[in-house]
């Protein structure tokens, strides 16, 4: 079992309120989630008062933006405000030798993702502490799901945060699937089934290949927190849990059970969550909780996290998640087939006013959607060559098309392959970059950058209307006019052009 | 000494009368206190010590170590006319500095001696300059930028300091000013107990509260077994450097790089330690609360030029040093009196024309940091006393040896030219005097002084006097089209669109850099191009990775080009429209022009000292 002793500075992660414990000796009362949370409770609040302390002090000069980070000799303090006055600070630990080499960026991005992900299923942190203003309610919640969060990130025993070695990943964008024309038909035809399929009431659906999207009518921010999820949870290579998974989401298998119990551990036994004085318990539901999600004798998966319905069926609970950008509450429904996970969003007053049923829809899609699923499932696996899917010979790239909120990088086991020297060379540009883009907020960038670093690597950086390559190219005897062709011919052939080279 | 007494009041005397009232402002918006409070809330600041740094009222009153601090800054700094001295007074009377700091130095300096100069040194002409900059308080930067954007053409670095007025602005600004607040670039130096030393706006005594703030931060994260170096916050970054008991901060939202910040409280700190030495350090082991500012009182225009220069002075981050073009045997002729008087004793001897250098050399084994030579020339360019009487004056150089006082003899030929000579004997005067006397001889009889104010009015290396391929061009464009290409016919700038390069010879330690011509001719287009090179310098840079070999990088503002090669480094800046193959091309060209020239504009390595 893992103990992550107080010893461990590899990782402080804490969420607070600044609008709670304004009064002295009151502090603690801010602090709405830390981790580790076995950690005495004045370093906990050392964290938090540097933090707060830190705020108000850049808000002399600073006033529209506050403490973004704070970097020290030996960690990083990374900020977040994730709702006004909410605030999430990731505190980690550099070391050269383990490689503990962070971009700030792709670490708020995690921050970030926790956070919305939180939202999908809980709604806000605000909204939270004033359904119930002592803060039980939000911590009861809080804490496990931010633990089963990080337990994702467990690589065996260690704690694997996004180092330069992912710095070919776009954390919070999603990854799409290319479709042939003819299997795009088919597939714009089952979406329209499956939005129709509870009648009157329009649905939302949601089509993934293995971890890729292949079609989405969910709105944008949210379909890249409903992605992410499904990536770490409900598509096949998730349920199979073969460790296979070449998406950052996902990590090596079996680990993430050993972790949330040892995170999990002030609070005893996983069935009976903290709540407080023991007075209100709290109905605790864990969304993130991994090994929860079957698939039925129907192809719909089931799972136990929202507990059991009620009235005595064995069947369980259905899920519901919000939807930020509509603010509406939905059912979640997933069937999945072979590699090919459906999501069905159904509006949840339809189904509580009695006028939509369930099992009627689930066999109404049975029914009609089954063959045409079948069918395309067939068509894009025989298609399908595998996790090199988008290799390219000669690159390795991450395209970022911000707009879209989309992303599509070289196969993880082949960005491996670089030197050591170029990933932190082009980790580090990519931090420029990161400045750049942090100083001209909504105004869109152009750059163009090639540096070619110590070790003869080509590492480049474009940024041009919203889009964004990043690529290194280990030809250290390539010119930089040949480089600069290298890359147009990529652009040309792979981005339509996006990233012209002059 | 007249002067002095009038123009010290400002740094010392009004300092007793701040102190007595209590500070800081009661203002409730005075937001730092907040901070503070919440950080002493943790119980993780140093609340005994903050508290007493920001509401001590009685100044003069208990504390007989402060007694001896206020005394020195009241009296000391009129009655002896040199800050420096005050040091070693304080030394031999509370502090005793050096007696364990003679026995690790070659300095043979007497603690408490008086050095037998006839004008002591330049601070107490420098009161003089600082109590005139007062008239000039009131030119806040927009002005500034206006006056410098009116000469534009000749020589950058002359109309910089024609146009810029040295001396502290905005004294009457404190932390609860919004005005203060929105000040694009403040640089702190306060000691380890919270103390201000130097802030760049405002009064430091009324920034007794801020400062407390900034050490309650450091403390804060040094108590959980860490140091702060940045903090960011939109545009903003805060950035620490902690030197002993000495702590220094820059608050800035300037686009410079993080590095470059750093670099630049670096050189503060140096400045500081050039006037004071290390031993310094001494003072605050004796007495945390030692109270510094006294000493550096009527030092303003020392810091405010080197915080001026971080933004045309491409030696500040460049680390390299650039020579006035000169013929090679003029300089050779120079350089071998130069070197002559070394021989007799003389440490180092240096002949500067503004911040270049004519010819410099040194006594065996002994090499000069070219980060020395920057402080050095800044602090003797920028304290009016050297200019008027020749000099003799304790001085540090931090990279040489930051422990002890050398003696610097300074005398000028002209409003430019003059020549520094170093010992490490406090009763040189006389020799130095004789020195400097013999290589004026030399500089009349070879007419070098006019030769150098010529190569000042000429300029060095401009773009435009590139020469032109036109077998390339030509190529690129259309046939028969060779009178005028479109890169050429934009009429600024340099063959292919270039608008500006610099090159450093790493062997040397030197570099050059073309003069600013159209159309980077502003004073905001400057600084801009000077930003952009410092970015891409850091790119090159980076302290982990060692520094990477080539470099493009085009944004809406420039094309940069940038080779790092074992022997050189190349920036250029070219128009953002510029060609990549012609822009590689005129690179090369600018490579070998430079190599064609380098007998003129580099000091090539005759001294025998190692570079």
């Amino acid at each position: 079992m893992v103990s992550v002793s107080s010893a461990d500075e590899s990782l402080r992660l804490c969420v607070f309120d600044l609008r709670r414990g304004q009064t002295e000796g009151q502090e603690l009362d801010k602090i709405l989630f830390f981790y580790p949370p076995e950690l005495d409770l004045s370093t906990q609040l050392s964290v938090t008062g540097l933090s707060e302390g830190l705020i108000t002090f850049t808000r002399l000069f600073s006033p529209e933006a506050a403490c973004e980070v704070i970097e020290a000799e030996r960690h990083s303090h990374i900020f977040y405000e994730a709702e006004s006055d909410i605030w999430m600070v990731m505190v980690v630990e550099k070391n050269k030798e383990t490689g503990a080499i962070w971009r700030i960026d792709a670490l708020r991005r995690v921050l970030k993702e926790v956070h919305s992900l939180f939202v999908m299923f809980h709604g806000s942190i605000r909204a939270l502490i004033q359904k119930e203003p002592t803060g039980e309610l939000t911590r009861s919640q809080l804490y496990p799901f931010i633990s089963d969060y990080l337990s994702n990130l467990f690589v065996g025993k260690k704690l694997q945060l996004p180092t330069f070695r992912e710095t070919l990943r776009e954390r919070g964008t999603v990854q799409m699937l290319t479709l042939a024309r003819d299997t795009a038909l088919e597939v714009q035809s089952l979406v329209q089934v499956l939005d129709s399929c509870a009648g009157s009431f329009r649905c939302h659906s949601m089509i993934l290949f293995e971890d890729l999207l292949v079609s989405t009518t969910v709105p944008a921010d949210d379909t890249v927190n409903l992605f992410t999820f499904a990536v770490m949870r409900l598509t096949s290579k998730a349920l199979s849990s073969d460790g296979s998974s070449w998406s950052y989401v996902r990590k090596g298998p079996g680990v993430s059970e050993i972790s949330y119990k040892s995170t999990l551990a002030p609070f005893g036994s996983i069935d009976s969550l903290p709540s407080g004085n023991g007075n209100n318990m709290h109905h605790v539901i864990r969304p993130l909780q991994d090994d929860k999600w079957k698939k039925g004798k129907d192809g719909f998966l089931i799972t136990d996290i929202w507990g059991l319905e009620t009235g005595g069926s064995p069947d369980s609970a259905i899920p519901t998640i919000w939807l930020q950008q509509t603010q509406e509450r939905v059912y979640l429904l997933a069937y999945q087939y072979k590699s090919l996970t459906l999501l069905l969003l159904m509006p949840i007053n339809a189904i509580v006013n009695g006028d939509l049923n369930v099992s009627a829809v689930k066999q109404k899609v049975i029914e009609d959607a089954s063959l045409r699923i079948w069918k395309i499932e067939e068509k894009i696996s025989k298609g399908w060559v595998g996790k090199n899917a988008y290799h390219i010979k000669g690159y390795r790239y991450l395209v970022v098309d911000n707009d879209m909120e989309v992303s599509r990088a070289s196969p993880t086991g082949k960005v491996a392959t670089l030197a050591k020297e170029s990933l932190l060379a082009l980790n580090k540009l990519r931090e420029e970059v990161d400045l750049e883009k942090n100083r001209v907020k909504r105004q869109e960038k152009d750059i163009e950058i090639c540096i070619r670093a110590k070790n003869n690597a080509w590492v480049i950086a474009r940024l041009t209307r919203g889009k964004e390559l990043y690529m290194a190219l280990e030809k250290g005897s390539n010119t930089l006019l040949e480089t600069t062709d290298t890359v147009g011919r990529f652009s040309n052939r792979y981005c339509s052009g996006a990233f012209l080279m002059d | 000494m007249a002067t002095s007494d009038s123009s010290s009041s400002p740094s010392s005397s009004s300092s007793g009368t701040e102190f007595a009232d209590p500070n800081p402002s009661t203002d409730p918006e005075t937001n730092s206190e907040r901070v503070q409070s919440q950080l002493e809330s943790m119980n993780l600041s140093q609340p005994s010590e903050v508290s007493d740094g920001s509401t001590r009222t009685d100044y003069s009153g208990g504390d007989d170590q402060d007694e001896v601090a206020s005394a020195n800054g009241n009296e000391g700094g009129v009655i002896n006319g040199g800050l420096v001295h005050e040091v070693v007074a304080g030394a031999s009377g509370g502090e005793e500095i050096d007696a364990s700091l003679r026995a690790e130095n070659p300095v043979e300096m007497e603690a408490g001696e008086e050095p037998p100069s006839p004008t002591s040194s330049g601070y107490d002409g420098e009161r003089g300059s600082s109590g005139g900059a007062t008239s000039t308080y009131k030119a806040d930067d927009a002005s500034e930028d206006e006056i410098r954007e009116a000469n534009v053409d000749g020589d950058t670095a002359s109309q910089h300091e024609a146009a810029w007025l040295p001396g502290k602005r905005h004294v009457d600004e404190d932390d609860a000013s919004i005005s203060w607040r929105k000040r694009k670039k403040h640089f702190f130096i306060l000691s380890n107990s919270g103390k201000p030393i130097y802030s760049r706006y405002g009064d430091e005594h009324k920034l007794a509260g801020f400062s407390a703030t900034l050490q309650a931060i450091i403390s804060f994260v040094e108590n959980g077994g860490d140091r702060v170096n940045l903090v960011k916050a939109g545009k903003h970054q805060v950035v620490f450097l902690v030197k002993g008991p000495i702590y220094l901060v820059c608050i800035s939202c300037t686009d410079e790089t993080y590095e470059y910040l750093r670099g630049q409280l670096d050189l503060l700190y140096g400045q500081m330690i050039l006037i004071l030495t290390k031993s310094i350090d001494r003072c605050f082991e004796k007495n945390a609360k030692f109270d510094m500012t006294p000493l550096l009182g009527g030092t303003e225009a020392v810091f405010s030029s080197l915080v001026h220069s971080f933004s045309w002075n491409p030696a500040t981050f460049l680390h390299a040093y650039t020579c006035l073009p000169l013929p090679y045997a003029l300089r050779q002729a120079t350089g071998t009196v130069l070197q002559e008087i070394c021989a007799s004793g003389v440490l180092f001897s240096l002949l500067l024309c503004k911040h270049k250098v004519v010819s410099l050399a040194g006594a065996q084994k002994a090499s000069l940091h070219p980060d020395d030579l920057l402080l050095l020339s800044n602090f003797v360019m920028s304290s009016e006393s050297f200019r008027t009487s020749e000099s003799f004056s304790p001085i540090c150089l931090p990279r040489y040896n930051s422990q002890a006082f050398l003696h610097a003899y300074v005398h000028f030929f002209d409003d430019d030219t003059y020549v520094i000579l170093l010992t490490t004997r406090s009763d040189a005067f006389h020799h130095l005097k004789d020195c400097r006397i013999r290589l004026e001889a030399v500089l009349l009889k070879s007419n070098i002084l006019s030769v150098v104010q010529r190569s000042i009015a000429e300029g060095g290396m401009r773009v435009e006097d590139l020469p032109i391929d036109r077998r390339r061009r030509s190529s690129t464009t259309d046939q028969g089209q060779d009178t005028v290409g479109p890169e050429v016919s934009v009429g600024t700038g340099g063959p292919f669109g270039i608008w500006h390069f610099m090159y450093r010879s790493i062997y040397l330690d030197q570099y050059i850099s073309s003069e600013l011509s159209p159309p980077v001719t502003s004073h905001r287009q400057q600084k801009s191009l000077f930003r952009a090179y410092q970015k891409l310098y850091a790119s090159m840079h980076d302290k982990g990775l060692g520094p990477h070999k080539t470099q493009y990088r085009r944004d809406e503002n420039y094309t940069l080009l940038c080779w790092v090669t074992p022997d050189f480094e190349l920036y250029a800046a070219f128009d953002p429209l510029a060609d990549k193959a012609m822009a590689i091309k005129t690179c090369n060209q600018v490579c070998q022009r430079v190599k064609d020239v380098e007998n003129e504009v580099f000091l090539q390595g005759a001294s025998p000292f190692s570079w």
